[in-house]
Parts: structure tokens; sequence; C-alpha cells
């Protein structure tokens, strides 16, 4: 490239970030490797393999599906209003990050990690503790409902706001799996926004996975071309919310 | 016949006034009992995981399998409906918190035993660490602590 044009070029970038800052943001977290990681996207589909559309989702129930690992179980949920936009969030260890929103025509779809950045509780096939309170639902763990709550230790969680902490236990938000909704209204995971827990619960439920996934290895392995998903009801035997 | 009748619910009142007071005092009674139940079994634990932990600075692994063993002897009544009676009162209703947290520690000790015995002493550890965090986490929940 000539000086002039790479001069051009230069200008040309600063301008862009000088109209809109987020941009900044936006390179920074994609470039820092922790915060955002992009994982293979992965289509939602139902129990029989069936793309799950968008307007096909339940308003206020908890589905889980496994991503972007094998094992690491993640919540989906059609929230019953739109969510808030760019909201500003901070990881235990301090490190800030945006949240962009919702997706959906409506803004109000939603994806967390349920693994609780408490202590890590989340759901298995035998029982869960972890799940989104819909609003007509008393909960211990806050004042309202309409929120995502782990019962082990009361932690509470924004599931409008990025899964931002309410109360409890739980020093930083949930890691938020990034969606996109297609044209076709059909609902793609592409990536982990936030600080996640993947390697403390790697290393925590080894014992787990022998029992669950056939061992550690198996449950390590990550999530390629789609992710089963299926309601909270029908992944737990147990659900457990106080 | 206004005194016999007034002698009557008079020996009415103090003979179920007598039986509400026996019945707390058997109430008491019991919660004691349970409350004993409760405090033996924690003693117990905390032999257990004292064992296991010197099994594992000693580098005896027998001491630790031992020490798993005397850790489950104690899981039994966390694990049933029985839990319901020997937790605090206004931790009753987190009794299902407490039996995962018994069948987690049932798997951890398990994992451990596995361990040990395929001379993985390092995954035997980290289980004694995850046994550890159990203890501590329900401790956190159903002790305010």
């Amino acid at each position: 490239m000539e000086r002039r044009s790479f001069l051009k070029v230069m200008a040309a970038g600063a301008t862009i970030v000088a109209v809109n800052p987020s941009l900044i943001r936006g390179t920074l977290y994609a470039d820092d490797g922790r915060l955002y990681s992009a994982y293979e996207k992965a289509q939602i589909v139902d129990g029989a393999g069936n793309p799950i559309k968008a307007s096909s989702l339940e308003k206020e129930v908890t589905y889980i599906f496994n991503y972007p690992y094998a094992s690491t179980p993640s919540m989906l949920i059609n929230l019953p209003e739109p969510t808030q936009q760019e909201v500003a969030l901070k990881s235990e260890a301090g490190e800030e990050y945006v949240w962009k929103s919702g997706v959906g025509k409506e803004r109000t779809i939603v994806a967390y990690s349920a693994i609780c950045a408490h202590q890590l509780t989340h759901p298995t096939p035998n029982d869960s503790f972890i799940k989104y309170v819909p609003k007509s639902t008393p909960t211990m763990a806050y004042s309202k409902s309409g929120i995502i709550v782990c019962s082990s230790h009361l932690s509470a969680y924004d599931a409008s706001a990025g899964a931002k902490v309410l109360g409890g236990a739980a020093s930083q938000p949930l890691a938020a799996v990034v969606l996109e909704v297609a044209a076709d209204d059909t609902i793609w995971a592409v990536g982990v926004l936030g600080s996640d827990k993947f390697q403390d619960y790697f290393k925590a439920f080894k014992p787990e996975f022998k029992e669950f996934f056939g061992g550690p290895a198996q449950a390590k392995q990550l999530v390629s071309l789609s992710a089963k998903t299926v309601k909270l009801t029908e992944y737990s035997k147990e659900i457990i919310q106080y | 016949m206004k005194k016999a009748v007034t002698a009557l619910v008079l020996s009415s009142l103090l003979a179920g006034s007598s039986l509400c007071a026996a019945d707390k005092a058997s109430s008491e009674a019991t919660e004691r009992v349970h409350r004993t139940m409760l405090m033996k079994d924690m003693r117990s634990m905390l032999d257990a995981m004292e064992q296991i932990q010197r099994g594992g600075l000693y580098s005896s692994s027998e001491d630790m399998k031992s020490g798993v063993k005397k850790l489950q002897g104690t899981l039994k009544t966390l694990e049933s409906d029985e839990i319901k009676f020997i937790l605090p009162k206004d931790q009753v209703y987190a009794y299902k918190f407490a039996q995962k947290t018994a069948s987690m520690l049932r798997l951890y000790s398990d994992d451990m035993v596995t361990s040990i015995e395929a001379g993985r002493m390092d995954d035997a550890l980290e289980d004694y660490t995850q046994l550890l965090k159990q203890c501590t986490s329900c401790h956190i929940r159903i002790r305010n602590w």
C-alpha cells in the first residue's frame, strides 16, 4: 500500500471510531480473546433435530442447550418484554464489557451460560437449581421475579440486562451466549461474551462427566453445526427453585 | 349442679393444657435428639475429612480410603428425607440443597477411591478439594456463614 493510501485508510478509520466510539470497544473485546470468544456457529434445533424458529419460543420458559462444549449447559429464554440495550458489565477480575441486547423481532430472546458464576451450580439430567423465574412466580432471591435465580446460594441475575448480578453471592454476570436470528427466523449461537467459568467447571465436575457424557474428553468436545434444545422441565428430572 | 359443671370444665381445661405441655415437651425432646444426630454426623464428617487430609499429606492411601468410608457412613441421613428433621428450622425448606450436597460428597468420594486405586494421586487430591468445597458451600447456605 502506498503511503498516501495508507494515510487515507487510517483517517477514514479514525473518523468512523470518532462517530461511533462503541466500535473501539467491539474491536478490543473481540481481540481480547477472553471476554468474547467466537465458537463454531451452531443452529438451535429441537430434540428431533428440526430448527427452532424464534417466533415459536414460548415466553418465560427456560430452554436448555449445550454450547459451546458438549457438556456446558446454556439457557435460552424468550422474555416477556424487550431487553435493555448496550448494558455495561464487569467481570470479577474488573474487566469491562458491553452486552448489546436480546435478539429477535422484539429483542426478547436471550441466552446465557447456565453455570452459576458463584459456585458453578448447573442443570444436570438429575436436577437443576438454576432457572429463569417467571414474573408471576415469587423467589426468595430477590424482591422481583422475571429474573434468573440460582437456588443453591440464592444468586439473582437480570435476564434482561446481560445477566447482571442483582443479588446473592455471585461476583460477576453469567457469561452470555451470543445469538443471531436469521432471515428465516432460525436461531444460531455464535460465541460467548463475558467471563465464562468453563475451565473451572471442567476441573470440578470430572466425576459427573463420566456419568452423563462418557468422560472428561467427551465433555470437552466443541458443539458443531447444531445444538439440541429442550425445555428445562424435560432436561432435568427435578427442578428446585426457592 | 353449677359447681359440678365448673369443676368438669376446669378439669378438662387442665387436662388439655397438660396434654399440650406434654406434646410440646415431646416435640422438643425429638428436636434435641435430631440436633444431636446432626452434630454427631458433622463431627464424624470432620474426623473423616481430617483423616483423608492426613492420608494425603503422609502418602497413606489406606488412611484416605478409610476416611472415605467414614465419610460415606455419615451420608445416609443427609441423603434421606430424615434431613428435614435435623436441619435448623429456618432452613428446612432447603433440604433438597442439603441432599444434593450429600450426593456430590458421595460422587467425589467414590471418585477419590477410584483415583487412589488407579494411582492417580493428583486426581484424588483434587477430589479432596471438591469435597471440602461441598462442605463449605453447604455451611455457607445452611448456617448462613
